[in-house]
Parts: C-alpha cells; sequence; structure tokens
C-alpha cells in the first residue's frame, strides 16, 4: 500500500541522511514501552468500539422509523434532521465542551464517545435506503402477525448489510482520527487517544522519527485491514453517494 | 391476496404501536443530536452576544454585549488573517482537486484494465488520519539541508527551504497535504459520475468528427455537472475546517500565517478562555458554511 510503502521510504532516506543506526524494530520496542503506545492504542480502541456500534445502530433506528413508519410530525422531523445535517461539527463543539461539562463526562470514555453517536447525516444516509424499501415487505410482515419492532430487526437490518457497513467503516474513521474533540474532552494521559499521542510524540522537543514512524504505522494498521477487507463495498458507496449528493 | 383486505388490516394495525415504536426508534438518536448539536448550537447563538467565559473571572458576571463579538471578529487583525487564511487555503486546494481528479478520473475511466488497483491506490491516503498525513508530511517538507524534499531539490540546485516555518511557505505546505489525502476520494466520486455517461454519446461525438478535446468539453462536462457541483461543495466545505494540519503542525504560526477559522474559534474559546467571543466565531463560521449549501442546492436543481 502506498501509505505503508511512503513511510519505509522515508525511513530508508530518513537512515541515509543520520547514520544513527536506529533499526526499525527498535523503534516499535521504544513506542511499545517507552511511549506506553498500547495505553493510547486500548483507549482508541474502546472510543472507536463504544462510538461505532452506537452510531450503526441508534441512526439506523431512527431512519428506519423516519423511511418506513407513519406517525404524526414525521416530515417536521426529517426537515429538521436535514436542517442539523449542515451545521459543521466545528461551529458547536465549544459549546458541545459545556454541555459535556455539565453532563460531567470530562476526561472519560463516555464524554469521548458518546457526543457523536447521533448524527444527522448518517440519519439521512439510513432514512434514504429505508425509504426505497419496498412498502410491500411491511405489509406482508404486519399481516403475518409481526410487530414494528421485529420487523426492524428480523427483517429490515439484514436486508441493510451493505449501507451498514459503509456508516460503520465511516464511522469509524471519523472516530479513530478524530483530533479537535478529544484534544478538548481529556485532561491528562489517562484517556489520550492515538492521534493527541502521536501529536504529543512529534511535538517534543527531541524528535525522534522512527519512533513517529513507528508510531504512525501501528495507528495505521487497523484502518488498513478494515479498507482492505472491505475496500469493494466501500469505494462503491461512496461513489453513489457522490453521486445522489 | 387482495389488496384491500391487506390495507384494511393495515389501517387497523397503524395504531397498533406504529407511533410508539417509531418515537422509541427516534428517541436515542434524538436525544444525542438534541444535546449535542441542537442545545450546543444555541448557546453557540446566545452566548455570542455576550461576554462569557470558560473559565468566570472572580468578581466578574457575564453581561450582554450587543454585537461586540462579531465588531470584535471585524477589527481584529488575527481574526481577519484566520478568516483570508482560509480562504487562500481553500483557493489553493479546489481548483487543484477539481482539475487534476478530473483529469484523472478520465484517464482512469478509460482503462478497463486494472481500474481496481488504481482505484485502491488512489484511494489508500482516505486510510490514513489526518493526523499521520500531517507527521509524514512534516518529515517530507523538514527544513534544513537534510530534509527529505529539500535533498532532493538540492540535487538539482535549489537551496533548501524552511517550508512550514516560513510564513509564506506553510500555508501551501499544508495544502499540498490535503490535496494529495484527499484526491483520491473526490476522483473515485468523478469517476462514479462519469460511469453514468453512455457509451453511445462518445459514439456520436467520434462519428461528428469531435476531437478529444471537444468531446470532453461537450459531452463528459456538461454531463458530470451534478457530480462536479458535488465535489465542488463538499472540497469547499471541508477546506474551510481546516485544524488538524495546523493544530499538529504550525500552532497556527509562523507569525499567524496559517491560522484557520476553526483554530481562531478553539484558540478562542479553550486556550483564551473566550467563549462569547468564540461563540461568534463558530457562528460567523456557520453562516458561511450555510450560505455555500444553499448555493449548491441552487446549482444542482437549476437543471
Amino acid at each position: 500500500m502506498k501509505t505503508d510503502a511512503q513511510i519505509v521510504e522515508d525511513m530508508s532516506t530518513f537512515r541515509a541522511f543520520i547514520p544513527s543506526g536506529h533499526i526499525s524494530a527498535e523503534n516499535y520496542s521504544a513506542i511499545i514501552g517507552k511511549v506506553n503506545f498500547f495505553k493510547f492504542f486500548k483507549n482508541s480502541a474502546v472510543v472507536a468500539i463504544l462510538n461505532v456500534s452506537l452510531v450503526t445502530i441508534l441512526n439506523a433506528m431512527m431512519g428506519y422509523a423516519l423511511g418506513l413508519l407513519s406517525f404524526k410530525g414525521k416530515k417536521f422531523m426529517i426537515s429538521f434532521i436535514i436542517a442539523l445535517a449542515i451545521i459543521p461539527t466545528e461551529s458547536v463543539i465549544i459549546n458541545r465542551f459545556m454541555v459535556a461539562l455539565h453532563l460531567h463526562m470530562l476526561n472519560s470514555y463516555a464524554g469521548l464517545a458518546l457526543p457523536t453517536v447521533g448524527y444527522p447525516m448518517f440519519i439521512f444516509l439510513y432514512y434514504n435506503h429505508f425509504k426505497g424499501m419496498p412498502r410491500e415487505l411491511l405489509e406482508a410482515a404486519i399481516v403475518d402477525g409481526e410487530t414494528y419492532n421485529g420487523i426492524f430487526w428480523k427483517i429490515m437490518l439484514p436486508l441493510s448489510k451493505p449501507v451498514i457497513s459503509t456508516v460503520a467503516i465511516m464511522g469509524f474513521i471519523r472516530s479513530w482520527g478524530d483530533l479537535l474533540w478529544p484534544t478538548l474532552v481529556t485532561r491528562d494521559e489517562t484517556y489520550r487517544t492515538l492521534p493527541l499521542a502521536l501529536r504529543a510524540l512529534s511535538t517534543d522537543v527531541y524528535i525522534f522519527w522512527g519512533q513517529i514512524f513507528a508510531f504512525a504505522s501501528l495507528m495505521t494498521l487497523p484502518v488498513l485491514i478494515i479498507f482492505v477487507l472491505f475496500q469493494k463495498q466501500f469505494i462503491q458507496s461512496l461513489a453513489m453517494t457522490g453521486i445522489k449528493g | 391476496m387482495n389488496r384491500r383486505s391487506i390495507s384494511l388490516r393495515r389501517s387497523h394495525h397503524i395504531r397498533d404501536g406504529q407511533t410508539a415504536t417509531a418515537w422509541l426508534f427516534c428517541a436515542p438518536a434524538l436525544l444525542s443530536v438534541f444535546l449535542f448539536y441542537l442545545i450546543p448550537f444555541c448557546l453557540s447563538i446566545a452566548y455570542s452576544f455576550t461576554n462569557k467565559m470558560l473559565v468566570p473571572r472572580i468578581g466578574r458576571s457575564t453581561e450582554f454585549v450587543g454585537v461586540g463579538n462579531y465588531l470584535k471578529i471585524l477589527s481584529n487583525d488575527i481574526a481577519a488573517k484566520a478568516f483570508v487564511n482560509t480562504g487562500l487555503y481553500a483557493l489553493m486546494v479546489v481548483p487543484a482537486i477539481m482539475v487534476i481528479g478530473t483529469i484523472l478520473a478520465v484517464f482512469v475511466n478509460r482503462q478497463v484494465k486494472g481500474v481496481k488497483t488504481f482505484r485502491a491506490i488512489y484511494f489508500s491516503p482516505q486510510v490514513v488520519t489526518m493526523t499521520v498525513v500531517a507527521v509524514v508530511w512534516s518529515f517530507i517538507f523538514s527544513p534544513g539541508e537534510s530534509g527529505l524534499l529539500n535533498s532532493f531539490l538540492g540535487l538539482i540546485g535549489i537551496p533548501p527551504q524552511s517550508w512550514l516555518q516560513n510564513s509564506n511557505q506553510a500555508l501551501f505546505c499544508i495544502a499540498v497535504m490535503y490535496i494529495w489525502q484527499s484526491l483520491g476520494l473526490q476522483m473515485i466520486i468523478i469517476l462514479g459520475g462519469l460511469q453514468y455517461i453512455p457509451e453511445e454519446l462518445y459514439e456520436a461525438g467520434r462519428l461528428d468528427g469531435c476531437s478529444i478535446v471537444q468531446k470532453f468539453l461537450y459531452i463528459t462536462v456538461p454531463l458530470l455537472k451534478n457530480t462536479l457541483v458535488y465535489v465542488l461543495i463538499s472540497t469547499t466545505i471541508n477546506t474551510l475546517k481546516l485544524f488538524t494540519q495546523v493544530y499538529v503542525l504550525t500552532n497556527g504560526g509562523p507569525n499567524h500565517s496559517t491560522t484557520s477559522v476553526v483554530y481562531l474559534l478553539y484558540k478562542a474559546g479553550f486556550i483564551n478562555s473566550q467563549l462569547g467571543y468564540s461563540s461568534a466565531i463558530a457562528v460567523v463560521f456557520f453562516l458561511i458554511v450555510l450560505i455555500i449549501s444553499l448555493i449548491q442546492n441552487y446549482a444542482m436543481s437549476e437543471k
């Protein structure tokens, strides 16, 4: 892959320029031992798993309700979600911090993972998907005595794998790479996530490039694995959203 | 089955918990959206007219200051610089992505063999977190003679540049990083639009004796319009959100040359504790994004 090749290339040129005899394995052991890579990795992983599972399910539930069920206030709610989707996260971030402060969520996994769970754009994506589902499916299941709740879990979710994986992957990339929110929420090293740790590493007085690249490659690895496993579906769905606008 | 019986039964069932289920299903996501989108948004608007501080100063209460914060944005040099920088950055990134992305997409679209490999390669930067991209590129832009890019430039006799430490070059470096990272995704989106152009049109063009350039201008571009508008707007909005590279690499420097709008509101609110002022910047930022989104809707609907 380009990225790893890039890093390897840099590493080799780096060694060519400064013959300090860094062996890459040494860098890896250094970041695992000295920089405490696994602590930050665990933080990022906990936050990502918590966040992505909730993002995938909760937004799907709302998308299903808006897309397939009829109830009072539905039209208004759809407009409301579309309007909110225009608001960039960055413009509410400072006061999102205030809300988290009042909810006593600072410096905790909850504070890192929960505020980004309900995401208007994902709700809209799911809404569009469920709206396109054949209504006959719903009606037939109702005639068979299935509840609206049961329909979602037993029929609709299994039929929605492509959109679910799209949201899950996008959600994961969002959670894994986020820098601004963790910067505000974390107070010290305890809950520091990978991007924050990498930034701390690269703004040190002494910059150890070898360690930084080792850290960066390890940090990229999980996303790379996910991308390789799901790339076909992922790229297709992204291209699709481009056409729909 | 006849339809009438189904619809009769359905009307029975509509009262059977459809509304209840719907609200129950909306509740969790809605609660999250309320707490972390709507309330912060309303607070931003409310606080932007006050001098509220993040850490309240002893003996000073929060007061209503009218449009004072907004006037401050207009009169403050650093704030003006942040808006100008963000605009400059968008001007560097957006045209580059549009032009290079379209050319690459057209090029890749012609070769049926190996398209998937191409896509994977171009898409790979998307996989790398922006923080990592920034750090890796900062290595490339290392100042001094031993810097990666400088040593290459040295081969062709260009003296070493100080890149991120030079207030004339830093923003350009950050723009290059972003172009490299997002070009792949935008290209794939344009490629998706190209797939929808029927081959017959190009056939007809060939019969009419169109050159490659004419085909591109009169067939490809008009039919790609919606996709291109989408790429244009989404890239523009994304560039306006510039923060990560600035925060990781330059902290807004040197000499405020890379201070972006989002970095400004982060610094005002979080480092300088000026919640009111920061909220006003956030509101202005939102209005700019809103105007761009409205332009998109207008351009898309105008068919």
